[in-house]
């Protein structure tokens, strides 16, 4: 209902402010499936919100399955996974990488930042190290996509 | 008798007489009907539990879906002793990998304790294993394995352990029923990944599929002013249960096999992995009325456990009067002015370093053990926080560890304990009961004994107990991956 809603007032938007609304239409809804438990996820989907994404927060017990389905390498999992786009984003990536998968639409299935860097979005704490964003193919085939 | 000497061939023992197995047909035991029959009395040495690969009916009776289990079923054989009888029974190990048995909440002699490496070698494929012991507590209990129990509970190893009181309660229906969860994927099988990283940084490997006594829970059918003992057992390796009974008011009578000061409940049933609870319910509303009973624990993923739904005439006129206090256990009282208390910080864990303000984790190891022996030395915070779990600082690996608590035979331990983690624990202590005294240092409401206490986030809890029971004793978190991921460690009693 809270989609139909703002999709619905969306198109409102559009007829008011074009040029903004436009923008936002072209971005796809985040789905974001995490542990029940686990409030960083929360604080990932307000980053992702206060980007410009729509975003839909579900938890679940079954991130393990969904991470399978999806081609998540295992050792290679984030804390929780966003389809978006066609596409899985692992963890904590930090938007400019969701951006940039969005506009250059690569031939993968999607792209993971493993388990909770300190500093990351929706994470506390300071940055410490270099995170590696890691991209993954359909046939599991991994490179890197990104550094930060 | 040693460990050793109870060890022998399949073919010594079942070539002895009137070896009793038994059969699949076990599951049928359990249900909506009457009380959980006797399978072992306390006459009976020969009671043999098979460790082996079945099928059950974990989504209904369509598809019998692999799972491990004993005697062919998922629960195993629910055995009912009574207190204070002697009780034998050979584990026939017919898994393709090493395995014991532990009876959880028992305190049993240490070399029956069931844990592999620490109070016997693991029994290895085709080997049989003699455990023998006379129960001193009355309550509901429960056996599985403590080899690789991340796994070889999660595919169904375990069952009911029920020592009956000498006098026990008067009541309808006893029923247990032992509560579950399964991780099944597309194809409806149980999914791999046992022991996965995630699960285990996490809240450990909680399924998509509840089961009650091995099938998905069907509705209990009950007479008007009918009293019922609901014996609870969460043997998942890592679902915590909320109950939420709402109008059905039951009273608690026992937690983790103990007796407790019979009370109502005023929020849901907290019911970490391994915690039992026994309840009257009293069912006084009339013929026609349904109550459900919810699992609340987990926001936004509540569900209708079961329900429970009144038909036929009332058993009797009235409902019966309020339950009488179980009688008491066996247990020594914690003398508390001369105590020795004893920090205990648990920490790791997937958002361990947004946790508190307790700083580093690798300074705080005050009993002088760790970094040697198979406890390893603090595993500190990797960058991407996917760290091991710690009792006081250090990572445990394998079942032997120096002890983090060498106490004198007699001897009253005090544990402040403190849930320095992002997530719930229930942390079990092997051979002893203890007395839950207080929650973020207020009393608890009713002392209550327990074999395993379940700490939310940031809780501080300490516990008392008298050391009693000789033996180095496993004490861990019973979510079966964090143990598994370091999350143990062992009290030595002198």
């Amino acid at each position: 209902m809270r989609f139909l809603h703002k999709v619905a007032m969306s198109f409102a938007a559009l007829a008011m402010m074009p040029s903004v609304a436009v923008a936002q239409e072209a971005r796809p809804f985040a789905t974001i499936f995490k542990n029940p438990q686990c409030s960083c996820c929360e604080s990932y989907g307000d980053y992702l919100e206060a980007s410009g994404y729509e975003v839909k927060m579900v938890a679940t017990h079954d991130l393990a399955l969904i991470k399978e389905r999806q081609g998540v390498p295992a050792g290679l999992e984030g804390c929780h996974t966003m389809l978006i786009g066609g596409y899985f984003v692992d963890g904590h990536v930090p938007v400019d990488s969701v951006n940039r998968l969005l506009q250059e639409r690569p031939r993968i299935s999607g792209i993971t930042l493993p388990a909770m860097p300190a500093g990351s979005p929706g994470m506390g704490g300071a940055k410490t190290g270099i995170w590696t964003i890691t991209d993954v193919a359909a046939d599991g085939a991994t490179s890197v996509y990104a550094r930060y | 008798m040693s460990a050793k000497e109870l060890l022998t061939t399949r073919r010594a023992v079942l070539a002895g007489s009137g070896v009793l197995a038994l059969g699949g047909g076990a599951v049928a035991i359990f249900g909506a009907g009457g009380r959980t029959p006797v399978v072992a009395g306390a006459n009976n040495g020969n009671l043999v539990l098979e460790a082996g690969k079945t099928s059950a009916p974990l989504a209904g009776e369509n598809a019998a879906i692999p799972v491990w289990g004993y005697n062919g079923s998922v629960p195993g054989p629910a055995i009912r002793i009574r207190q204070g009888q002697a009780f034998e029974a050979v584990l026939d190990n017919g898994l393709d990998e090493e395995t014991t048995i532990h009876w959880h909440g028992v305190r049993v002699p240490n070399a029956m304790d069931g844990v592999p490496h620490l109070t016997q070698p693991p029994v290895e494929p085709g080997n049989l294993f003699r455990y023998a012991f006379t129960p001193g507590d009355a309550g509901t209990f429960w056996y599985h394995p403590h080899q690789r129990s991340f796994e070889q509970v999660g595919r169904g190893l375990y069952g009911p352990l029920i020592i009956e009181e000498k006098d026990p309660p008067q009541v309808d229906r006893d029923l247990v029923w032992m509560l579950d969860d399964w991780r099944l994927n597309d194809r409806g099988q149980i999914s791999g990944g046992f022991g996965s990283r995630h699960d285990a940084m996490m809240a450990g490997r909680i399924g998509n599929t509840i089961t009650m006594n091995g099938k998905p829970s069907a509705p209990l059918i009950a007479r008007p002013n009918e009293r019922i003992r609901l014996r609870l057992v969460n043997a998942a390796n890592a679902r915590i249960f909320g109950l939420d009974f709402a109008q059905l008011n039951p009273v608690v009578i026992a937690l983790d096999g103990q007796p407790v000061e019979p009370h109502r409940l005023t929020e849901p049933l907290l019911l970490g992995p391994a915690m039992r609870a026994d309840l009257i319910i009293d069912l006084d509303s009339p013929t026609g009325t349904e109550h459900s009973i919810r699992d609340v624990f987990y926001e936004g993923l509540e569900y209708d456990l079961s329900a429970i739904v009144y038909q036929g005439e009332p058993i009797r006129k009235a409902r019966l009067p309020e339950p009488a206090p179980l009688p008491s256990n066996p247990l020594s009282e914690p003398r508390l002015p001369s105590a020795e208390r004893h920090q205990i910080v648990f920490e790791g864990g997937m958002m361990g370093m947004m946790s508190g303000d307790r700083g580093g984790m690798m300074s705080r190891n005050q009993s002088g053990s760790g970094m040697m022996g198979e406890r390893m030395g603090g595993s500190g915070k990797m960058s991407g926080g996917m760290m091991g779990w710690t009792v006081n600082g250090v990572t445990a690996t394998g079942h032997v560890h120096d002890p983090i608590i060498t106490a004198a035979r007699g001897e009253t331990l005090l544990l402040d304990m403190s849930n320095d983690t992002a997530w719930w624990h229930p942390i079990h202590l092997h051979g002893h009961s203890f007395r839950v005294l207080s929650r973020n240092g207020r009393p608890t409401r009713y002392r209550e004994w327990q074999d395993t206490v379940l700490m939310a986030p940031q809780e501080r809890v300490e516990i008392a107990f008298v050391a009693d029971n000789p033996g180095d004793w496993m004490f861990h978190c019973h979510i079966l991956e964090h143990q598994a991921a370091g999350m143990m460690a062992t009290i030595r009693v002198n």
